[in-house]
């Protein structure tokens, strides 16, 4: 089925107050690959900075006059999205083909994206292409420590790019760090070269996710005890220490192909029930009687639209993987209570 | 809701996606869905069942009723029914224990 109109990809840009995220797109989406780009902007605090910046991409530019994306919104960002998709349905706009949306640095991910997914007439014409999340080497230390939103936009990330790390002395800690806070992203360092790619290419391909299995299997490794856990060199007062550790990033595996149905009941109970502890799911999933891998993501309560790869990158690693960001879940109780209820459907049914 | 027909839809929910496999039938899965979820709610006395394939209603025994769009509100509905969490990390604990009683008793017997 094909349909009669237009759905466009939204990459969303965020990362903390001052991390780069305007110079980045400024730099980035310039010349031929960023053709056929809109680009949504917030102006917040010192106004009219980024729409300076800003200013200088040569593709069509809307402006948010209100503050803040985060706490201002929803209502907003849903009409600036379907007006921006009603001119462009009546010409008076060049045809895009995608949007890039640039948060506030104090914004957090998860209401965007609501209004991205929940939103009737938004999530007709747009669906979620990435987030991709800026992340200040120099200042990364200290915005984890006193800032929520950091680490909501680290965990919320399909895509990292860690800026000016050229000023700051050991990018590999923060490197490590934000792999062990996300091991479903990608980590990019922002380069001079960086093109347009950096930015706009989609999250989930299948080479993206060969690559995200693999991190996650080595991180399993890492727990093992061959690496120095990197939150101990990092200079987070012992109560936000505690905070980061309380958040939990691991992998749960499924050899046996899941059973759908029981699967979506499972992750909506879970999802229901521990949404708000539950910064970030991000799986590849083998199902019965289906040859190709199925793609699930969450953040907090909202489920992506579910994808469908055309292939396994590798037959032989056809298994489920599940990789939760959490705060006060462990892989046991969760791998546990999916292990119980399918039991419990099982033996329910036989009683049937 | 549906213009067309004026049901209330919460067909577009992800967990009411089909898998793309051979024989693969919207109605089919969402009969089996409903079933397992009923084999998760009998044990706190509701019932769930399909609405035109676009909605469910819940109910108690207590003649209460109500219509939700797609699974995650069907949890929370059940929540405000029973007027305490469904938590899947700690739901059929019981199971274990009536397992661990099961073995323990093949254990006494032997």
């Amino acid at each position: 089925m094909s349909l009669a109109y237009d759905v466009i990809p939204v990459t969303i840009v965020t990362g903390f107050l001052g991390s780069g995220k305007s110079t980045l797109l400024a730099d980035v989406l310039k010349g031929e690959a960023a053709r056929d780009t809109a680009v949504l902007v917030n102006e917040f605090g010192e106004v009219g900075l980024d729409h300076l910046l800003i200013g200088e991409v040569d593709a069509q530019t809307v402006l948010l006059d209100n503050g803040c994306v985060c706490c201002a919104i929803r209502g907003e960002l849903k009409d600036a999205l379907a007006a921006l998709f009603s001119r462009r349905a009546r010409g008076e706009v060049p045809p895009f083909s995608r949007v890039v949306l640039e948060t506030t640095g104090l914004a957090t991910p998860a209401p965007i994206v609501a209004t991205l997914l929940g939103d009737r007439i938004v999530s007709s014409h747009y669906s979620i292409a990435a987030i991709v999340t800026v992340v200040d080497a120099v200042n990364a230390g200290q915005q984890r420590m006193r800032h929520p939103e950091w680490l909501a936009q680290v965990t919320a990330a399909d895509r990292i790019v860690i800026s000016k790390a050229d000023l700051a002395g050991d990018a590999c800690v923060l490197e490590k760090t934000l792999a062990q806070l996300n091991p479903a992203a990608r980590i990019a360092w922002r380069t001079n070269d960086a093109d347009a790619s950096i930015v706009l290419d989609e999250a989930a391909n299948a080479h993206d996710f060969a690559d995200f299995v693999r991190r996650a299997g080595m991180r399993e490794h890492d727990a093992r005890g061959e690496v120095e856990n990197p939150l101990a060199r990092l200079n987070a007062t012992p109560g936000h220490r505690e905070g980061l550790e309380a958040l939990n990033a691991f992998c749960i595996e499924f050899d046996a192909p899941l059973d759908w149905p029981v699967f979506t009941l499972w992750l909506t109970l879970l999802l229901n029930r521990h949404g708000d502890n539950i910064l970030r799911v991000k799986g590849i999933l083998a199902l019965t009687g289906v040859a190709q891998p199925v793609v699930v993501h969450a953040v907090h309560h909202l489920v992506h639209p579910v994808l469908h790869l055309d292939a396994w990158a590798d037959e032989g690693a056809r298994r489920s993987r599940l990789v939760f960001i959490a705060q006060g879940l462990t892989r046991e109780t969760v791998a546990d209570s999916y292990r119980r209820l399918c039991r419990h459907l099982r033996t329910a049914e036989t009683v049937d | 809701m549906c213009g067309m027909c004026g049901l209330l839809g919460g067909g577009r929910h992800w967990s009411n996606t089909v898998a793309a496999g051979e024989g693969a039938s919207a109605r089919q899965q969402r009969y089996v869905q409903v079933a397992h979820a009923n084999r998760v709610l009998e044990g706190f006395r509701l019932k769930l069942v399909d609405f035109h394939g676009q909605s469910f209603v819940l109910s108690s025994q207590t003649g209460a009723q109500v219509i939700v769009e797609d699974f995650m509100q069907v949890w929370k509905a059940a929540e405000g029914m029973l007027g305490r969490p469904l938590d899947p990390l700690t739901l059929f604990d019981d199971d274990d224990d009536d397992d661990d009683d099961a073995e323990d008793a093949e254990e006494a017997h032997a």
